[in-house]
């Protein structure tokens, strides 16, 4: 038998991500025991706070949380405020402030709007250089009426790095979660005009939904002149990432999952080709005789 | 969470499942719940309504066809019988179905409502010549109006599993027809899974009514029911076009709206001066961190 984690690992890879929270919930529910690892290993919709004390929005994540208190990368408080909350080491917190502002620059750059955050966190062992910590970004499109698309894009980087003297090594795993709605309502119908008797009587209807996540690792090595080497060196690898899976995202979302339709269905009649060809068949035959 | 409770969890997740993995989701579950008896109780309930909700499709006994399994199927349980029976207007059979193993038994011939056969059955002709045409593992199911109604149904599905490309889907269309008002009113459903290191799914809903054209309940019924499908076909047609439009719509609108494939610059970021402008905005005491456009 599997271990239980894996179990609730795969039933999460095969339920709706629209509904990932709702579910998430109900496994902690019945198995609080494996709270921590499946609250670690599942990616949950980005939740956009503001900072109290700044005014700044940012991104909570199981990262940047403490017990039911969300750390702020501007003001380095927790909301609802803890007196002794996990921060940074002071080295730790002056790579991450450089850092959140470098991403803020990058998010501006590609999302022209939307919310950035970037928490770090001291290793365990202290002797080395060694870190980690989590980029994350969020931009929502709401509609301006009932009948425009409204989407999400959720980025969430997760590295880890290890000093090797002058160069540094990198572990980067990304998840993209990508949601987009559209409804469709019959009076986009009424524009058309009524050519055929009777179609004045058509009503029309519907929504098309599509969402999900997608999950890359990558490892690199990068030269390291300073410590903040470190952030243009994970900001070079997590934009090409982005690059690389908002591409994937576009085949996946329009390409793949369009053509399972035209699989189910096929716009032309199967029949009628299958007669066409039985006949060229016959033609070919005609003409070799 | 107490067993009632971890039952409805269950429940949930099954009636959750993507086309073709509901077999996968239950061992997940009974892997985390990891007790089957209250289980194998428990979750028939839901067992059955995902089966009914989905159109399943169901080997009809003594057969060389298929039948759908849903609401409209479901005959009884009448008095003299304690289970509940499914039927197969096709071969006009009534059979017990298990929602687990997805097996028909017990195949009982029933008496068709001859007054609504003759259309009934010509709605059935039309609409596997039909299936015929546009899906390659299609079903097709046509009922006659249930007791104290004027309703034919008319439901089909199709299915595709491909587990080892990672990718499933399912095409669900209903269309209920009244002759007497001449109205008809379906819905198509579609969903499509794929979980390549990911998980994207598509659904889609589509409700369609429309008013037969005058005329066309005072043909024959193989003429009305080739009339039936023919705008059938046309707006299931259409619709599927349809939604390459909205396709494209997602693609250029919101998606290019939420992130851009590369910044105005069309280049990607130089890192080392992110880093100076930010050096730079401090020292010059300024907010603003982006080159003046």
């Amino acid at each position: 038998m599997a271990e239980v984690i894996d179990s609730m690992l795969d039933l999460m890879r095969r339920l709706p991500p629209t509904r990932t929270e709702e579910n998430v919930g109900s496994l902690v529910g019945i198995c609080p025991e494996e709270a921590d690892e499946l609250l670690q290993s599942v990616d949950q919709p980005l939740q956009v706070m503001v900072d109290r004390a700044t005014g700044r929005e940012y991104l909570a994540c199981d990262y940047n949380r403490d017990g039911e208190s969300y750390r702020s990368p501007w003001s380095n408080e927790y909301d609802p405020p803890l007196d002794d909350g996990a921060v940074p080491s002071s080295r730790m917190r002056k790579l991450e402030i450089q850092a959140n502002e470098a991403f803020d620059t990058y998010r501006e750059m590609y999302y022209e709007g939307g919310v950035s955050s970037v928490y770090l966190w001291d290793p365990e062992d202290a002797s080395g250089g060694n870190f980690a910590g989590v980029v994350v970004l969020k931009k929502t499109m709401t509609p301006a009426s009932a009948l425009e698309p409204s989407g999400s894009w959720d980025s969430i980087h997760v590295f880890e790095t290890v000093e090797r003297g002058r160069q540094a090594h990198y572990k980067l795993t990304s998840t993209v979660m990508l949601h987009l709605i559209t409804r469709k309502g019959s009076e986009s119908d009424s524009k058309v005009p009524a050519d055929k008797k009777g179609t004045e009587n058509w009503k029309r209807d519907g929504e098309v939904s599509l969402s999900g996540s997608m999950t890359r690792q990558t490892e690199q090595d990068w030269p390291l002149n300073d410590a903040s080497s470190h952030i243009s060196n994970i900001g070079k690898m997590i934009e090409e990432m982005e690059i690389k899976m908002r591409n994937l995202l576009q085949e996946v979302y329009f390409g793949k999952t369009r053509d399972i339709v035209y699989d189910l269905r096929s716009v032309d009649d199967l029949e009628k080709a299958r007669r066409q060809k039985e006949l060229q068949k016959e033609l070919v035959g005609f003409i070799k005789r | 969470m107490d067993a009632t409770d971890r039952i409805r969890a269950a429940s949930q997740f099954l009636l959750q499942s993507p086309p073709g993995e509901i077999n996968d989701v239950l061992n997940d579950i009974r892997n985390i719940i990891s007790d089957d008896e209250l289980l194998q109780e428990g979750i028939q309930p839901a067992l059955r309504e995902y089966n009914i909700e989905q159109f399943t499709v169901v080997d009809v006994p003594d057969t060389n066809h298929q039948s759908i399994i849903s609401e409209a199927a479901r005959v009884g349980p009448s008095h003299s019988e304690s289970e509940e029976r499914f039927l197969d207007p096709r071969s006009k059979t009534s059979f017990i179905f298990d929602h687990l193993s997805l097996e028909a038994s017990d195949p009982q011939p029933i008496e068709s409502v001859e007054e609504h056969e003759p259309f009934r059955a010509a709605l059935e002709a039309a609409s596997l010549s039909y299936l015929k045409a546009h899906f390659t593992d299609g079903v097709a199911s046509v009922f006659s109006p249930k007791e104290g109604t004027n309703l034919f149904v008319l439901q089909l599905v199709a299915n595709k599993y491909n587990p080892t490309n990672f990718w499933s889907g399912r095409w669900r269309s209903e269309y209920t027809i009244d002759l007497t008002t001449k109205q008809v009113s379906g819905r198509i459903l579609i969903n499509v899974h794929y979980y390549e290191q990911g998980n994207v799914q598509l659904a889609t809903t589509h409700t369609v009514s429309f008013e037969l054209p005058p005329g066309a309940v005072s043909t024959p019924p193989s003429t009305t029911s080739s009339k039936i499908l023919a705008l059938i076909e046309d707006e299931e047609g259409k619709y599927q076009v349809s939604l390459n439009e909205t396709y494209q719509d997602m693609g250029e609108k919101t998606f290019k709206g939420l992130r851009r494939a590369l910044p105005l610059t069309r280049q990607k970021l130089d890192w080392d001066k992110v880093m100076g402008y930010k050096l730079g905005a401090e020292l010059s005491g300024s907010k603003s961190v982006l080159p003046s456009p």
